[in-house]
């Protein structure tokens, strides 16, 4: 299809809007309404531009302007500039844009100053200033100068839709995004608008936003009406180091950018990763950071007389020398937590074997692994049918939600153009239609079980055989799920911790039998964040080890960020990034970074290898955990191959085949080759946001706690806005 | 306190108008709201939340469908509900004096109905009826058009002694299946398609 853009001829798929056809020639459009994993209406008028097509005779022929040679078909110009981001582009059409016509440009001022008209000019003070849509797009493509003399429109601007939420009604400039978000992607409807004309404004009649995914419509917010509460008013947008690196909260392994600003953590917004989570990421994730900044240990912990005293690192490998000077290295317990990268396994996985330790272990994991083909999140949102067995991926893995969303809407992905992803698809549409009967699920209740067209409830106390009552099924709604995966073209099921804690011995050709049969592809989803990278290398107990159960019962221990709140039975040594329960146990505490704050690699639930980066935070003398080995190492006078990023990079190339530097972020998905599994004596419940995740009440931004003190109290006060 | 409950048949008529989809039983919403708007003379947030769980939406969109319609109410209104058009003819022919008028004259405001029952009042989007500003439409009955002060008096004393005038445009509410508009009161407004007949004579 060729469409001129300012006159660059340019051949585009078919489909294509006339939007995304400005972009792909390089030109450009402003827009504030539209958005790439998002229906397409047109509400903000942003993006005009004058459009026109050749028309063709009754005898088919083109209608021709010009002479002989010169012939060309003619143009036949619309009347009107139109919205770019519902048009679709067509053979031979014409564009022009604001660089080369006038009208254009003149009516996208016009617009610039009638949205500005009621928008308050709160830039210095706007938590958006410095990243605002209409900021720049005013910049550009706005008049530059202002013919409004009156009091402008007041209404609430601290207008709590949640916790998490503030609304600035008074900045809203009615584009719709975050309406159409919660209706089209986690099929809440539970944001409208309330009045009409001038009087417009986003509220709910829920009583508050649904957690889970709310977090979202902060990033989309054009301007700064929608803001993140937990953020608000920490820092201005250039203010921030921003940081893109890969969220390690769920095996999901979101995109995210990390926003710190003098050595603290103040906001995480979404990334775009198309393969993993579009643009979306879940409120655990954006706002469960707190921790990263609040209470960290600093330096290392050695107790002296029964008490933890701040030492430096020198003193606590001195400390750890004469502690385990009596402990046979053989029987010093290796354990880490599951959000530990590639990098830090091969580097502990290497020093059990140096140490000949068998008590080496990870947590949480499953005992057992699954060996069918593996299905991405791609082929989860465009699947056909979708099984989901014994999951809450409310608490195990949102963002995977929200692809099973995406699959009963139709599955439609946007196209991916040299611009980026499609700003406006035009097969999105608002209110789809969507699938339920795509969409079985199995096991206890869960958010995503009301959107499913086949329920299957299946006792936890009767045994709670979730596989079974697939396999051999007795009812009509359970052989119902067996028909919908037999019948499916690319079915995929799921599987989550009710079936993955406690499988049967045949669970594993259980599993694969099922896939041969039905051609499903398989999705377990891991435990722990990196579950599914450690699982690759040898982190499990060796014959006669200790596992992480029995982590009491070792005659000495290294634990790296796990808290299991009790120690081993001789000395015992903690790498945590907080004075955890375990630490305050510990002979030795060694700070520890958070994954915000490291550099390495996780795979995903999928098996993509995903790049963590390092973001600028105040962590002290923390160190991860592949130094920390080597200080440990040093302390029991073995020198270990591995002592830094570098030097486990070359080694996990070594014993995984894999490169795992300079990923790119949106990550590769790469065989890893055998797993190991080991029973684990322990079950694993799944919780997504723990405890020291739950942000805390800010003080400055609840106006609950504000005490005003008469003698500051200005003439202004109590008048609403201040802006004009 | 639900009003559908025992009004099966008049739900599944409504229902019936529409495409058996989940997008057709939203379509519903409207007259639903009508119906129970009629019944109690505004919509109270329980049956409207009745309405969202009928039409197998939320509660937040049926809000924001009826605050969208200056006809539905969610306070109770008095039995001559007065909506004064305050678009731009209306304004120019002086419609903002005549509201002052009216609310000063009523004691009564936006949301509230007199102490006796009778009055409340309402500032309405175009009425439609640009040549006859300023416009004040009572309940669903009509336009009162051309509303000076002194006639607004007039009305005001008649509606208190309950014998008002009939409006003096009646609106058209109900369009038959052939296009045939009728009054609330039955009255034929308008032609029908019936009507027309083919032109004859000699073509100019």
């Amino acid at each position: 299809m060729k469409v001129v853009v300012d006159g660059h001829e340019l051949d585009l798929p078919a489909g294509t809007s006339a939007i995304d056809a400005v972009f792909a020639a390089g030109r450009d459009v402003p827009y504030f309404c539209a958005h790439s994993y998002l229906s397409p209406v047109g509400a903000c008028r942003m993006c005009l531009i004058e459009s026109g097509s050749p028309r063709k005779n009754p005898d088919g022929t083109f209608v021709m302007e010009g002479e002989g040679d010169a012939a060309k078909p003619k143009i036949f110009w619309f009347p009107k500039p139109m919205a770019a981001c519902t048009m679709q582009a067509t053979e031979g059409m014409h564009i022009r844009t604001a660089a080369t016509s006038e009208v254009v440009a003149k009516s996208q001022a016009g617009m610039m100053e009638f949205t500005l008209l009621n928008h308050p000019l709160d830039c210095p003070t706007c938590d958006k200033g410095g990243a605002c849509e209409l900021q720049d797009r005013a910049f550009e493509y706005g008049y530059g100068a202002s013919r409004f003399g009156f009091d402008r429109r007041h209404a609430d601007k601290h207008y709590p839709l949640s916790d998490f939420i503030i609304l600035d009604q008074e900045r809203c400039i009615h584009c719709k995004r975050c309406v159409r978000y919660f209706e089209e992607v986690p099929g809440q409807e539970v944001l409208d608008f309330i009045e009409r004309g001038g009087h417009t404004f986003i509220d709910t009649e829920e009583g508050g936003l649904p957690v889970g995914f709310q977090g979202n419509i902060a990033d989309i917010c054009p301007v700064g009406a929608l803001l993140d509460n937990v953020a608000r008013f920490r820092g201005r947008n250039w203010e921030y180091d921003h940081n893109p690196t890969t969220c390690t909260l769920c095996p999901v392994g979101c995109s995210i950018t990390v926003d710190a600003r003098n050595g603290r953590l103040e906001r995480i917004v979404a990334g775009e990763n198309r393969e993993v989570n579009e643009a979306w990421i879940c409120d655990a994730g954006r706002f469960g950071h707190g921790f990263a900044s609040e209470g960290r240990l600093t330096g290392p912990l050695v107790r002296v007389n029964g008490e933890l005293r701040e030492t430096t690192w020198d003193d606590a490998i001195a400390a750890m020398r004469q502690g385990l000077a009596y402990t046979n290295p053989a029987d010093l317990g290796l354990y880490l937590g599951s959000d530990s990268t590639l990098e830090e396994g091969v580097a502990l996985e290497a020093l059990a074997g140096l140490l000949g330790t068998r008590s080496v272990d990870h947590w949480p994991r499953y005992p057992v692994g699954v060996n069918a083909p593996a299905a991405t999140m791609t082929d989860v949102a465009t699947a056909d049918a979708v099984v989901i067995l014994g999951a809450d991926l409310g608490e195990e893995a949102p963002v995977l939600e929200l692809r099973v969303m995406e699959m009963l809407r139709g599955g439609i992905i946007p196209p991916e153009f040299p611009h980026g992803t499609a700003i406006a698809d035009l097969r999105l549409v608002e209110r789809p239609a969507r699938h339920p009967e795509r969409l079985a699920v199995i096991g206890p209740d869960s958010r995503l079980a009301g959107h499913a067209g086949i329920r299957v409830t299946v006792e936890r106390a009767s045994g709670g055989d979730l596989l079974g009552a697939l396999l051999n099924p007795r009812t009509d709604e359970a052989r119902a799920v067996l028909k919908l995966l037999t019948d499916a073209k690319q079915p995929v099921v799921i599987l989550g911790a009710d079936v993955l804690n406690s499988p049967s011995g045949a669970f594993a050709t259980q599993i694969s039998d099922l896939a041969m049969r039905t051609g499903a592809k398989v999705l377990a989803i891991p435990a722990g964040p990196n579950s599914n990278g450690l699982s690759h290398l040898n982190l499990v107990p060796r014959m006669g080890g200790l596992g992480y159960a029995r982590l009491s019962d070792a005659p000495a221990a290294f634990i790296s960020r796990l808290d299991p709140g009790k120690r081993a039975r001789g000395f015992t040594v903690v790498h945590d990034t907080h004075l955890t329960d375990t630490a305050r146990l510990a002979d030795v505490v060694l700070p520890a970074v958070t994954n915000y704050e490291k550099r390495g690699t996780i795979v995903n639930l999928e098996g993509r290898l995903l790049p963590l980066r390092q973001s600028a935070l105040n962590a002290g003398e923390a160190a991860d955990l592949t130094r920390t080995l080597a200080a440990l190492a040093e302390a029991l006078g073995v020198r270990t191959k591995v002592r830094g990023l570098k030097s486990a990079q070359a080694l996990l190339r070594e014993r995984l085949g894999v490169n795992v530097e300079n990923l790119p972020e949106s990550g590769v998905i790469q065989s890893l080759g055998q797993r190991h599994e080991a029973p684990t004596g322990l079950r694993h419940t799944p919780n997504l946001w723990t405890e020291r995740m739950v942000p805390k009440p800010n003080p400055s931004s609840d106006p609950r706690h504000l005490t005003i003190d008469p003698r500051w109290e200005l003439p202004m006060a109590g008048q609403p806005g201040g802006d004009d | 306190m639900s009003y559908f409950a025992d009004k099966q048949p008049l739900v599944a008529d409504i229902f019936s108008r529409y495409p058996a989809s989940p997008q057709g039983r939203r379509s519903a919403l409207m007259p639903l709201l009508r119906e129970v708007q009629n019944a109690f003379g505004y919509v109270s947030e329980t049956h409207a939340a009745e309405i969202a769980s009928l039409c197998g939406t939320t509660a937040t969109e049926v809000r924001s469908v009826m605050s969208f319609y200056s006809t539905y109410h969610t306070v109770p209104t008095g039995k001559y509900h007065l909506q004064v058009c305050s678009t731009l003819m209306c304004a120019l022919a002086g419609s903002d004096e005549l509201w002052d008028h009216l609310v000063s004259t009523l004691d009564v405001q936006p949301g509230e109905v007199t102490g006796d029952g009778r009055f409340s009042v309402q500032k309405v989007e175009c009425l439609g009826s640009c040549g006859t500003a300023p416009v004040v439409q009572i309940g669903d009955e009509g336009y009162y058009e051309n509303v000076t002060r002194a006639k607004c008096d007039r009305l005001i004393k008649a509606m208190r002694a309950d014998i008002p005038p009939p409006p003096d445009n009646p609106v058209p509410v109900t369009v038959r299946e052939d296009g045939r508009q009728m009054t609330a009161k039955g009255e034929r407004v308008g032609a029908s398609i019936h009507d027309l007949a083919p032109l004859t004579g000699s073509e100019a």
